[in-house]
């Protein structure tokens, strides 16, 4: 009956339990429900899971708020005086948290309620590919969706649990910035904080053991982040290996190695960013679902190796966003219940954004993947300094950068703008639906618009 | 209290010392000396006992990897054995 053994059940309690219910799975529950499954979601921490209630939302709105006051700071130049230009680091605390409680995640609960989903609280284990155990109560479902997200990786790095340090959960919940700041790992999380923390005040050194920033991304946009960072006081350690911690006092004081020479920094506080490991402490093996370090194995459709078991969202990969959690969520829905037509999950034309200032983001490939696959490709660049948008707002920092076949059809995009995240929506539609460059020259831009940088690279594509 | 699922399906309580007398057994059977498989069981006994701490039920064979993923660290060969000493005898 409870399929404990390996034996499938004759009946279930459930047609669909899903394990987390952040972007990755609640889609997919809410998807169900309409579908009239009856459906269960199992939660060991907060209802919606990571973005909304320790990563992107709340660190968008520390974001904003770090915008708000270096405006204010600035406006000196448009003609604009602000005196006494001031925060209030608690009330910017509270704000976030405000902005946290709009995302209605507080609500998450009665929502799942308001919907009939059974909402079980508590960590996931499978017995069985159809049985799975949460406290003292066992469920089975005919389909499953695993949707557990990831968990902060701790580098072996000598002292560094003895001396204590943050990561991105506490550092959204401090209510002062620290005096200065070790960042450790320059990817986005990395990045944004150094923004912030920088922006109010705090000494930044920012250390990763890659060449560049956001070393994922095509090389201009690390390096021009980086000469950013620097014109900002941010100390940059690029190519630094973090050899020891140790605390010393009230400091803590951070020894690594760049160029073959030992360095050290004092700081008062430590920020881990070195990247995330997949949750897959659920008793995969007793389901019969294939996993490895980077995450759990799925086909095309989000079907795991077991095949009533799907997968989603971070735990997943090879994104680890909430537009791609949430895109996989539905895929997997919808292949769950659907036999007859299967949708497939295509990553051609995923937007990946970092809130700096100026905002970075790319789409689609990047030139150093072309490369690898000896693909042939061309390139068009254009600074926003030649933008009439650049000249009134009194930015000057940035660039469009498209890549695309020789035909001209689009593969790939960076941009470094303000409002970049917006204005990479453009190139994506064109990118997924294998558009020319040539159709963005044609069409109208308005002026004076960001995208019209847009349209100037894309002119620079030659079209055969 | 913490249940283990058997192979066959039914379950029974969480026995430490069965786990302890596994892994001490395959310490000694890779020539690990006395004092040092005692020790080396305890630890696999902490570690899993750590593990063991926000799940109320989990199967025998997830036992089993664990013990053997930490065993691993600490003495590979009596991890191997712990893992295969049904095959091997």
């Amino acid at each position: 009956m409870l399929g404990v053994g390996g034996q499938r059940p004759t009946d279930f309690d459930f047609d669909l339990i899903v394990i987390g219910t952040g972007a990755g799975g609640g889609v997919a529950a809410h998807a169900a429900v309409s579908a009239g499954k009856k459906v269960a979601v199992i939660e060991a921490e907060k209802v919606g899971g990571e973005c909304p209630n320790f990563g992107c939302v709340p660190t968008k709105a520390l974001l904003q708020a770090a915008e708000t006051y270096e405006i204010a700071k600035h406006g000196g130049q448009l003609g604009v005086q602000a005196s006494n230009v001031s925060f209030n680091y608690p009330a910017i605390k509270a704000w976030k948290d405000l902005a946290v409680r709009h995302t209605g995640t507080s609500e998450g609960e009665q929502a799942y309620a308001s919907e009939h989903i059974t909402l079980i609280s508590g960590h996931a284990h499978f017995l069985s590919p159809w049985t799975i155990s949460v406290g003292r109560r066992r469920y089975n479902a005919h389909k499953f969706l695993i949707a557990t997200g990831t968990k902060q990786i701790v580098p072996p790095i000598p002292g560094l649990a003895e001396t204590g340090f943050i990561t991105y959960r506490e550092a959204i919940d401090l209510i002062k910035p620290p005096k200065s700041l070790f960042v450790i790992g320059g990817g986005a999380i990395g990045c944004e904080f150094t923004q912030l923390f920088n922006t109010f005040g705090t000494t930044v050194h920012l250390a990763d053991f890659a060449p560049r920033l956001i070393g994922q991304e095509d090389p201009e946009v690390g390096e021009l982040l980086e000469a950013l960072f620097a014109s900002r006081g941010i100390t940059v350690h690029t190519s630094a290996r973090i050899t020891r911690i140790v605390k010393k006092g009230s400091k803590k004081i951070v020894y690594f190695e760049k160029d073959g020479q030992t360095h050290e920094a004092s700081v008062e506080q430590i920020l881990l960013s070195t990247g995330k490991a997949p949750n897959t402490d659920l008793g995969l093996d007793n389901a019969g679902v294939s996993w490895d370090h980077s995450g759990i194995t799925v086909n095309r459709f989000m079907q795991t190796s077991s095949k009533h078991i799907y997968a989603a969202g971070d735990v997943v990969g090879p994104f680890r966003f909430t537009h791609t959690a949430s895109y996989q969520s539905r895929i997997a829905a919808h292949n769950m219940f659907h036999t007859k037509k299967k949708f497939s999950a295509d990553y051609k034309a995923v937007p990946r954004c970092v809130f700096v200032d100026p905002e970075i983001a790319c789409v689609g490939a990047t030139e150093q993947r072309l490369r690898e696959d000896r693909f042939e490709y061309q390139v068009g660049a254009v600074p926003i300094s030649l933008i009439g948008r650049s000249n009134t707002s009194n930015m000057d920092t940035g660039f469009v950068k498209v890549l695309a076949d020789r035909y001209g059809v689009l593969l790939g995009a960076s941009i470094v703008c303000p409002r970049a995240g917006e204005m990479i929506h453009e190139l994506t539609l064109a990118i997924q639906h294998g558009l020319r460059a040539q159709a963005i020259v044609e069409t109208i831009h308005a002026f004076p618009t960001w995208s019209e940088a847009v349209r100037l690279a894309c002119q620079k594509i030659k079209s055969r | 209290m913490k249940h283990i699922v058997k192979r066959a399906g039914h379950t029974e309580s969480y026995d430490e010392r069965k786990l302890y007398a596994s892994v001490y057994a395959s310490c000694l059977a890779v020539r690990e000396p006395v004092g040092s498989a005692e020790l080396v069981a305890k630890e696999i006994v902490r570690l899993v006992g750590e593990w063991l701490n926000n799940k109320h039920e989990v199967s025998s064979h997830d036992i089993r990897l664990q013990a053997s993923k930490h065993l691993k660290v600490i003495n590979p060969d009596a991890s191997f054995q712990y893992l295969h000493h049904k095959v091997i005898y």
